[in-house]
């Protein structure tokens, strides 16, 4: 493990990296005025609407009363307060001791993450739970990724299905040898006292999603752009949400990682220019805990009135327990593949660090931060253009990288032989499709192998990745596989065998795991995002 | 002036002629690389060898598009992030049609790219008469750099980032130009044409909304603009040539009354599979296509327009 990534030294860095995100977002500030109205409008709706506290909805009120009276000076006053007040509350900690325990005790936290009631007690039952060392794979650009390291600032950006990601993630690198990354983690996972521990305490800092002010917005924009310049290397999931569909995200935002621009321009202009490099990834499972929730919540978003959710999924711990031990028995529980790295504007890197144009020539990214006359500039409308651009090529990564498991496998040539029989390429009319007769086995056995040999095809364009089992077992093989991860996994059984024949018993959960398939163009796609057609 | 932007046009045509005295005009220190011997022009430079492009920071390409993959695969190596690429080319490459701005974007290094368009015409550029050109991209950046590269009173440039969009119309308008003579020269009605033109500018704007652009670009001067100077244009190539076939001449005979090239005419075979393959309704574009491609008369083709079923609605319910 190396201990000489700056997250180590997190702690003694802490004031003087507040103090900076303080600095930064005060300087910048155009219209002191319009940014107290924005957050105090943004706060006082919130908190009402929100039950707020009756202290909290006061201050921003009494604020809001003397926001008049106040002279320009004593309002950046207030900006610089309310500044320093949240980027400490953002701002993280790291402790060594706690990192190395943490990662013997990661099956456990990785329970808790995903139950936020778990209690120290609950969480104690799980100590027994078996390592995942051999459970979690870590393959791809890993050795690049390795010296890169060591050459500037590497932000992690991948694809996101379960609350279960950042840890998974941040295990794989321990794993791969790599130094830890922070993170920005929804400050609703710190509620959890043990997870909190954990997290608060692992280099993650604090993102509360409910703040939607620009003053907020901007400390936190700083906060992460200052971490990157730094050397901090950074875990984001520029989906922003975990994934609704079970598919990989087709279309970025960016968000935070959006900084990584900004952050190279500062080094550059600092005059000691840090390398930022991306890592596009995919968090691969063969089962998805909240998968049922999930796709639930996709439907309900996609069919409006068209689809009504039962009940809900509840997050009792058992349903942890059992799951965290479910995942532990098989190999190909989660696989983590990191994709081919890149700067900041979309360009391959290679071992050295170097940027590779398209037809493989090294190029200078600092040319990207050259204005017309040459100088070396920021600027946000352009950066917000380079990084949607980088946006576009980290979704091509995520697709080429995808790694196919048997259960996304089975789900789709289930999904491929209900949508032959009832004639149908609506998703509603699907799920409310009753199957009227079963799937023999060696027929549906068949058909897995004969989608599994197309995407061999694409596999050998580099189009996707196939799992190990799925890449050379049988048909037969992959059927039992996926029925097995799948047995006990979710709260109705997914594809079900009877007498020889396979019969759906949630169509939803069917659908959820073969859209991971979807952009492939061998499975049902409903998934294809609106193409962005510019912003004027 | 403190700081003059350096500008390399890349073409020694007429119109990449005409983009390099518009520039120079607007007061741009400006290189026209070019094989050809140029205009002697007071202050205007001129280098053979297409690698000198580089030293500019602003490059604009005017080759033919049929040129393009070849200038990049040259001109890509001496390029980096900080160089500006427009093109004033009217075409799409390849079965995918890819747009210019986008194989500048997969074979070079650069990102801030851009497209001119819009109704300006080559004989008022190279006069200098006033005129409107529309410039688009992604960038801002690289917007306000056309704008400093190119504006002055006698030239007005319009901005959009609906850069896909700008670079259909410029291309679709090659074709709406050929329908135009063809419905002119057909002697049918001022009404019937009339019709004719605007369910044609609607048709070129769903295609150019399934391309991913915008409906209204190809109802601005990217798109109907650029049509109405074309009709208007004496001598226009692609209205020489639809009145030709109009009339019964051959394909050849036709190209050879239209005098110069016209890019639409390449462009034609490989845009009704691509629409087809989109399911974007091409009623119009297909009848240009059977004009041009297989010789059917008018009177089959206006017969065809006037009695096909009608959809319910043509606009793309993904316009507003």
């Amino acid at each position: 493990m190396r201990r000489d990534a700056p997250i180590f030294h997190f702690n003694d860095a802490r004031s003087a990296i507040e103090d900076e995100v303080v600095r930064r977002v005060v300087e910048r500030v155009g219209d002191p005025t319009a940014l107290l109205e924005d957050a105090i409008y943004h706060e006082v709706r919130r908190l009402s609407a929100s039950g707020g506290t009756d202290e909290e909805l006061a201050r921003w009120r009494s604020l809001a009363r003397r926001l008049q009276g106040l002279d320009q000076e004593a309002r950046m006053a207030e900006i610089r307060a309310l500044a320093r007040e949240y980027a400490r509350d953002i701002s993280g900690n790291f402790d060594p001791r706690v990192f190395s325990i943490a990662t013997r005790l990661m099956p456990p936290v990785l329970g808790a993450l995903v139950a936020p009631k778990a209690t120290f007690t609950s969480v104690r039952r799980l100590l027994d739970a078996r390592a995942l060392t051999d459970r979690i794979t870590v393959e791809g650009h890993t050795a690049r990724v390795a010296q890169l390291v060591k050459r500037g600032t590497v932000v992690y950006v991948p694809t996101h299905l379960s609350n279960m990601d950042s840890i998974v993630f941040g295990y794989a690198l321990e794993l791969a040898g790599l130094p830890p990354a922070t993170y920005g983690a929804g400050k609703n996972l710190f509620t959890n006292p043990v997870l909190s521990f954990f997290m608060h305490n692992l280099g993650a800092y604090k993102v509360d999603r409910r703040l939607r002010h620009t003053l907020y917005k901007d400390v936190l924009k700083a906060y992460s752009c200052v971490l990157l310049e730094q050397g901090y290397h950074s875990l984001f999931f520029p989906g922003g949400t975990r994934s609704r569909s079970g598919g990989v995200e087709r279309k970025l935002k960016l968000g935070l990682a959006g900084t990584g621009v900004e952050a190279f321009a500062r080094t550059v202009l600092a005059g000691r220019p840090r390398r930022i490099f991306f890592v596009p990834a995919t968090i691969n499972y063969l089962v998805t805990l909240e998968a049922q929730t999930l796709i639930h919540d996709f439907l309900q978003e996609a069919g409006k009135s068209r689809y009504i959710i039962d009940d809900d999924e509840s997050s009792r711990i058992e349903k942890v327990v059992a799951f965290s031990n479910k995942i532990l028995k098989h190999n190909e529980a989660v696989i983590i593949r990191l994709g081919e790295p890149l700067d900041p504007f979309g360009n391959l890197v290679d071992d050295d660090g170097n940027s590779l144009d398209p037809q493989g020539n090294s190029v200078d990214p600092i040319s990207y931060l050259r204005n017309r006359w040459g100088e070396v500039t920021i600027d946000p409308d352009r950066d917000a253009q380079y990084t949607r651009e980088l946006g576009e090529v980290i979704c091509d990564t995520y697709l080429r990288h995808t790694v196919i498991l048997p259960t996304h496998l089975v789900a789709a040539a289930m999904m491929n032989r209900l949508r032959e029989d009832t004639r149908s390429g609506d998703i509603f009319t699907l799920l409310r499709a009753r199957q009227k007769v079963g799937v023999p086995w060696s027929q549906l056995a068949g058909e897995v192998a004969q989608l599994r040999d197309q995407l061999r095809v694409q596999e050998e364009q580099g189009r996707v990745v196939l799992g190990p089992s799925v890449r050379n077992g049988h048909g037969d093989m992959l059927l039992s596989e996926a029925l097995r991860a799948w047995q006990g996994s979710h709260r109705s059984p997914v594809l079900e065998e009877i007498n020889g024949e396979l019969w759906i018993g949630d169509a939803t959960l069917i659908f959820y795991y073969q859209n991971r398939l979807a952009a492939h163009g061998v499975a049902l796609d409903v998934l294809t995002p609106k193409r962005d057609r510019g912003a004027a | 002036m403190s700081r003059r932007l350096t500008v390399a046009v890349v073409g020694g045509g007429l119109w990449g002629q005409a983009l390099a005295l518009a520039a120079l005009r607007a007061g741009s220190q400006v290189t026209l690389v070019s094989r050809r011997e140029p205009p002697l022009v007071e202050g205007l430079q001129h280098e053979r060898e297409l690698s000198t492009a580089a030293r500019s920071r602003l490059i604009v390409l005017a080759v033919p598009s049929a040129l393009i993959l070849d200038v990049l695969r040259e001109l890509g190596p001496r390029l980096d992030g900080g160089h500006f690429v427009l093109h004033g080319v009217r075409g799409l490459v390849g079965d995918e049609l890819a747009t210019i701005s986008s194989l500048v974007r997969t074979r070079t290094p650069v990102r801030r790219v851009g497209a001119l368009g819009g109704p300006v015409l080559v004989d008022e550029l190279r006069a200098g008469t006033p005129s409107v050109m529309v410039v688009g991209s992604h960038f801002q950046e690289m917007l306000e750099a056309s704008r400093e590269a190119f504006h002055h009173d006698a030239l007005r440039l319009y901005m959009t980032r609906d850069l896909i969009g700008l670079e259909w119309a410029s291309a679709l308008t090659g074709l709406l130009s050929i329908a135009e003579g063809f419905a002119v020269a057909s002697k049918a009605g001022p009404g019937l044409i009339a019709a004719f033109t605007t369910r044609a500018v609607h048709e070129a704007a769903r295609i150019t909304v399934a391309a991913g652009g915008e409906y209204d670009t190809l109802l601005g001067l990217a798109g109907l603009g650029d049509l109405l100077a074309a009709v208007n244009q004496p001598g226009r190539p692609e209205v020489l040539l639809g009145g030709a076939l109009a009339q019964g001449a051959t394909l050849d005979e036709a190209i050879a009354q239209a005098g110069l090239r016209v890019e639409a005419l390449g462009l034609l075979p490989r845009l009704v599979p691509w629409a087809e393959a989109r399911k974007v309704r091409i009623p119009i574009v297909s009848a240009i296509a059977d004009a041009v491609l297989r010789g059917i008369p008018r009177e089959v083709l206006i017969h065809r327009l006037m009695t096909e079923p009608q959809a319910a609605s043509d606009r793309s319910p993904q316009a507003k």
